[in-house]
């Protein structure tokens, strides 16, 4: 019998509506200017987490969420399992490298500020990703459960206890209970592997939509100039130099993957004291440092409240950016850009600190 | 020329990362590592059991995959022995087998890389020629009134 692939070929594209699609993006135009190469850190997040993805599912297979079967099973997948090693350390450096990315991605959006309208909306659904990836790599550190990730997230979940009214609560839904436990453990993975998927590829799915409907924002000073920005063919011109990153990045992370192997260390006891050196993930450092440097008590409230009632204000504002920053072009446009190279030096000055 | 630099830019990058791999402490089998596939700091008698009980069915299952069922049945006994490891894994090869196809795996990766780039380089500067000299645009209509393109018999 023979096929007529035309004819398959039309089938489905009656019904997935394929054509438009390509059309669509053989029509779609790139600006070309100074900042262009800033474009490429978006496609790269999704670059990481692709492989994200796929080791995280391939390392799902032989994980337990469980209190005895945890470490256990990280130490199978790891000793057992042909280049179990390098399939973890694959997931744990593109978890890094995606985060580094969303980062920097959403810092060359401040500073060459194309939040502006009509962009609000893509910033903000962009802080959102930067939220629920930190999320990811905070549910993600516990799992192997050894002495380090335990510490970790009992600093880490214990925070929220400073907010007043809900924080006990917080702290109580993400522990399971009054401490960290097995439950807790449990928990964290169905986050990492079920609930945050989800919300991800839900506020991914507006993000892209959005990017594809108000397109991709031109320098600030051409706008205002009313320049015509030269720009190039989304297919094949733009993509292609997009998938020679995207092949120099993914040789990067299997080469660093390879030579920095993250190692396990023992089951975490729960009953013994906290090791020395707890350090988080290398994303929350700058905010760690920030909690140890407040005072115990600051007048009727603790130290700490007021540090993360500073954290989250700073995290809103920088949420409802676009809205602060309403004059781009003036006065308050400047002060935003400093603000966000402030940020910057803040957040590295604060990191190295934590580590010495 | 300079598209011919940048694959022997990265050819030369594959051929230092081999030569890296061969000689990386941290990656190189010891001679316990070759037992056992990972290489463990510090082992406790207790522990030591365990993990060449553990080598065994791992030397046998296949390689070039993390799905290895015989390798994860075999181990299954080990698992269930309630004893508590206290010391860490220090990632490592499982054996000179594993070691050399991961080197020539990553030497494979690195030039395939540099030679993609390569050509897409080539393709991107067609494109790139194509789209300057606008030969997929339409000519410009002669007619004023009229902006769609001139067709046959205009």
């Amino acid at each position: 019998m023979k096929i007529d692939l035309k004819k398959v070929g039309a089938w489905f594209d009656d019904r997935l509506a394929i054509t438009p699609i390509v059309r669509y993006a053989t029509k779609k135009e790139v600006p070309q200017h100074e900042h262009s190469i800033w474009y490429f850190t978006g496609s790269s997040i999704l670059l990481f987490l692709a492989i994200q993805i796929v080791t995280g599912i391939m390392l799902a297979f032989y994980y337990k969420p469980t209190l005895e079967g945890a470490n256990d099973s990280v130490a199978r997948i790891m000793t057992e399992m042909p280049l179990g090693w390098l399939v973890r350390s694959i997931h744990s450096w593109s978890a890094t490298f995606m985060i580094a990315f969303v980062m920097l991605h959403m810092l060359a959006i401040w500073i060459t500020k194309s939040y502006r309208p009509p962009r609000e909306s893509t910033w903000m659904t962009g802080m959102m990703l930067l939220v629920v990836s930190m999320v990811f790599g905070f549910t993600g550190y516990l799992l192997p459960w050894d002495d380090l990730s335990l510490s970790a997230t009992k600093v880490g979940t214990n925070i929220p206890n400073a907010i007043p009214v809900v924080g006990k609560w917080v702290t109580q839904f993400l522990r399971g209970g009054d401490d960290v436990t097995g439950d807790t453990l449990t928990r964290f993975f169905l986050f990492h592997v079920c609930i945050l998927p989800l919300v991800i590829f839900a506020i991914l799915a507006v993000h892209m939509i959005l990017v594809q409907k108000e397109g991709m924002s031109v320098p600030l000073k051409d706008e205002i100039a009313k320049k015509k920005v030269p720009s190039l063919p989304f297919w094949p011109n733009f993509i292609l130099r997009e998938v020679m990153i995207w092949l120099v990045l993914l040789g990067t992370l299997m080469t660093i993957a390879l030579l920095f192997a993250p190692s396990l260390g023992p089951s975490a006891d729960l009953m013994a004291p906290a090791p020395a050196g707890v350090k988080p993930e290398w994303y929350f450092l700058f905010l760690f440092q920030t909690l140890k440097i407040f005072p115990a008590n600051m007048g009727p409230v603790t130290g700490e409240f007021v540090a993360v009632v500073i954290i989250i204000l700073t995290v809103v504002a920088i949420f409802f950016l676009p809205f602060l920053d309403n004059k781009p072009g003036g006065k308050k446009g400047k002060f935003w850009t400093y603000a966000g190279i402030f940020g910057l030096i803040y957040a590295i000055v604060f990191s190295i600190w934590s580590l010495l | 020329m300079r598209g011919i630099r940048i694959v022997i830019l990265l050819a030369s990058a594959a051929l230092v990362l081999s030569l890296g791999l061969a000689a990386h402490p941290g990656q190189a089998p010891s001679a316990q590592a070759t037992k056992a596939p990972a290489k463990i700091e510090t082992p406790s008698p207790s522990a030591a059991a365990p993990a060449a009980g553990q080598a065994k069915p791992a030397a046998k299952a296949p390689q070039g995959g993390v799905a290895s069922a015989p390798g994860a049945t075999k181990a299954t006994p080990a698992a269930k022995a309630p004893v508590k490891r206290t010391e860490t894994i220090v990632p490592a090869f499982a054996g000179i087998k594993e070691k050399t196809a991961v080197i020539v795996f990553y030497i494979w990766l690195w030039l395939s890389i540099a030679v993609l780039i390569y050509f897409f380089r080539l393709w991107v500067r067609e494109a790139d020629r194509v789209y300057q000299a606008k030969y997929y645009e339409p000519e410009p209509s002669p007619r004023k009134d009229n902006p769609l393109p001139p067709v046959l018999g205009d």
